[in-house]
């Protein structure tokens, strides 16, 4: 397996902090925030994460394939989730402990409830405004209803931590190689 | 499986008998429960469980918004939160009020007019599953006085005006509402009974006849709203796409009345009350917890729990036996491996457990243990009928009694008993560290072990016979000697100085049955093992 080749594109926008475990080419978006303790592993393959997305404590996003994984703009990934997906759309949000497969594609909006396991083993994509919830993670479809609220919401999370989280934490600057 | 013990309530046996029911019987493990949920009454000096003690309601409060509901309104408000708390019908997790989105002019662009308030229609809104409200229909005006708003449609179902219907007729002929139909059915005995004599027909007719009932509307009609399971509801699986569409049995039982079976029909409930007990003795009525009357506290007036009084016992297998080489923890984590090997009991060996019993008075106590001697007359298996008679194991215990350090705080504790480091699970097996070896060298295994704070750790050992089956398990005496605190009557002038009267605190001792499973034997294998 050939070595990891480290790239990492973030932008100068992007909150960054300096705990954070990157491996492998990574492309950070405007306005994203990564807490410390994260960990984005492109392992076989490139990641590009969009902007504002929130990637909070003990989060893990891997890409174990060779293809490009896009993460879109905007999603929550809460602490000590686990994502795979090839592919995921903006305004989700992935909960706390939850773990998607790297079969599973996610569209906008979606949510993932806390502690869910979507690990279905042929490929599945996700619809828009899917909601996963309970221990068995039994899915509905949200009504998109409160969806303007919480985008709203979504936007001054990413703005207060934005502005608070470089005040307590150091930041990570620039490529590293 | 862990070994276990569990202590015993004399409430299920009869009056004279206070010993415990022999435990290999299934019958007996409605005697014993977990020290955790038994209580001690001071008074009568005895042990109560959850089965005999008397509980009294103490108060009523909703759970969600933890308000306490005065005792009057709960049979009003049908035992439910009268406030704007609802479960929500699919995952019944709180559901919140919410303001619709403000209508957007760009393409998902926040606009800057999202007002604090937010803006009508409100609806409820989960945010466990994203359900809301408005797919059934249900918005508010306000998000306030939600239980107000609903009222006016809870009162238009067709069930309730059914109710009322019905109670209207019947009301003339009761002779006097009684006061425990008003009190259960609400409603009745708002009538006044001078109006019936505006009914003068009624007085002539004989009182047994009744004319008969017309309903409002036709039974065929209602029977669509309820699951009756006729053709609608054969139509409705039909036409089903995916188990999803039909409402599983945890989101229907909730509701008063039968609901339509599909999912999209389930409606929001109202959260129901929870209350808090008070529970006393059953007989002489000494209160033994009391919670405090706030809601948001978890704490107690009074709390007289059996863990305060009785020491506490912990059973432990040590892991890999000293009897048995050939069962050695592999070279994995033997975190794991021990875990499986400390509940093996094979039959036909011998294994020494220990019982860690803790002291939480402030005096010190000496315990003594027995074990109860039982007839052990069925066995499971249909083997020849000598064999079952023989008891399936047989457990040796100290006999003498044997003291527990008194209950203090950690710092007061001295440093050279070693509280750190000494773990019972090494003193099987480890030569060098046993602290109690009598003079041949070899490891005691019954007796006392260890002593540190105010646990002190004894072993004993059990031989479980070549043919047994079932469960380890056996009923234990403990009884404890300890001081009273209770003041004696000093020795003043008045005594006859020919009596002496010894100064000695008083000595209480108090008994307890409890019931120790070791966990369950396996048969032998049929490989020879070399220690056998």
């Amino acid at each position: 397996m050939p070595p990891i080749r480290d790239k990492f594109t973030i932008h100068s926008k992007a909150v960054v902090c300096q705990d954070v475990e990157l491996k492998g080419d990574i492309t950070i978006g405007p306005g994203t925030v990564v807490h410390p303790k994260a960990t984005i592993f492109a392992i076989a393959g490139p990641i590009v994460i969009g902007s504002g997305c929130i990637i909070e404590e003990a989060a893990i996003i891997v890409n174990r394939r060779k293809e490009v994984m896009r993460v879109g703009d905007n999603n929550l990934f809460e602490i000590g989730c686990r994502v795979e997906c090839p592919s995921i759309g903006n305004f989700n949000t992935i909960s706390t402990r939850a773990r998607v497969h790297h079969t599973v594609r996610i569209a906008s909006y979606c949510v993932i409830g806390a502690a869910c396991l979507v690990v279905p083993t042929d490929d599945e994509t996700l619809d828009d405004y899917t909601s996963i919830f309970g221990p068995a993670a039994e899915r509905r479809t949200w009504s998109g209803r409160g969806r303007v609220q919480e985008a709203d919401l979504r936007l001054k999370h990413a703005e207060y931590l934005r502005e608070m989280l470089p005040k307590f934490n150091r930041l990570r600057r620039g490529d590293g190689t | 499986m862990a070994p276990t013990i569990h202590y015993y309530c004399p409430c299920q046996s009869g009056e004279l008998l206070q010993t415990p029911p022999p435990p290999h019987m299934a019958s007996s493990s409605a005697s014993f429960h977990l020290l955790h949920s038994l209580f001690f009454c001071e008074e009568c000096d005895a042990v109560r469980c959850n089965r005999c003690v008397a509980v009294e309601v103490s108060g009523y409060y909703c759970p969600n918004c933890l308000f306490e509901v005065p005792s009057a309104s709960v049979r009003a408000e049908k035992n439910r939160c009268a406030r704007n708390c609802f479960s929500c019908p699919i995952c019944r997790s709180t559901l919140q009020v919410v303001a619709s989105d403000p209508p957007d002019g760009g393409d998902g662009r926040p606009s800057a007019s999202l007002s604090n308030v937010g803006e009508p229609p409100f609806f409820l809104y989960c945010n466990h599953c994203r359900w809301d409200s408005a797919e059934v229909g249900i918005t508010f005006e306000k998000p306030t006085g939600l239980a107000a708003q609903l009222q006016k449609f809870e009162d238009s179902a067709p069930e309730s005006l059914e109710f009322e219907r019905l109670k209207e007729h019947f009301e003339p002929f009761l002779p006097a509402a009684s006061a425990a139909l008003a009190r259960d059915v609400p409603g009745v005995g708002k009538y006044n009974p001078l109006a019936r004599s505006r009914v003068g027909r009624d007085r002539t007719a004989n009182k047994d006849e009744m004319p008969e009932y017309k309903s409002r509307m036709e039974i065929s009609v209602l029977g669509q709203l309820g699951s009756e399971g006729d053709d609608s509801d054969v139509d409705a699986l039909r036409r089903m796409e995916n188990v999803e569409e039909i409402a599983s049995l945890e989101q229907r039982w909730g509701n008063s009345w039968t609901t339509s079976l599909r999912t999209s029909d389930l409606k929001p409930l109202r959260i129901p009350l929870h209350s808090k007990v008070s529970k006393r003795c059953p007989t002489c009525r000494h209160i033994l917890i009391k919670p405090e009357q706030k809601a948001q506290s978890v704490r107690y007036k009074i709390k007289l729990v059996a863990a305060n009084y009785l020491p506490a016992i912990t059973v432990g297998i040590p892991h890999a036996s000293g009897t048995d080489t050939a069962r050695r923890p592999q070279t994995k984590a033997t975190g794991v491996s021990d875990d499986r090997n400390a509940g093996i009991l094979t039959a036909g060996k011998s294994y020494p457990f220990h019982l860690a019993l803790t002291n939480p008075l402030y005096d010190p106590i000496q315990v003594r243990l027995s074990v109860q001697r039982m007839h052990v007359t069925a066995v499971t298996d249909g083997t020849a009928p000598e064999k079952a008679r023989r008891t399936p194991f047989a457990v040796s215990l100290p006999t003498s009694p044997f003291p527990v350090a008194a209950f203090a705080e950690a710092w007061e504790y001295d440093d050279d008993d070693d509280m750190f480091g000494l773990e019972d699970d090494d003193l099987g097996l480890d030569v060098g560290r046993s602290r109690d070896r009598d003079g041949k060298g070899k490891i005691k295994a019954v007796g006392v072990l260890e002593k540190r704070a105010n646990v002190t750790v004894v072993g004993g050992e059990v031989v479980i016979g070549k043919e047994a089956r079932g469960h380890v398990k056996f009923n234990m005496l403990v009884s404890y000697t300890y001081r009273s605190d209770d003041p004696l009557p000093s020795e003043d002038g008045a005594g006859t100085p020919s009596r002496t009267v010894v100064k000695s605190p008083e000595v209480k001792t108090f008994t307890f049955y409890t019931v120790v499973d070791l966990g369950p034997i396996l048969p032998r294998e049929e490989k020879i093992d070399p220690d056998i």
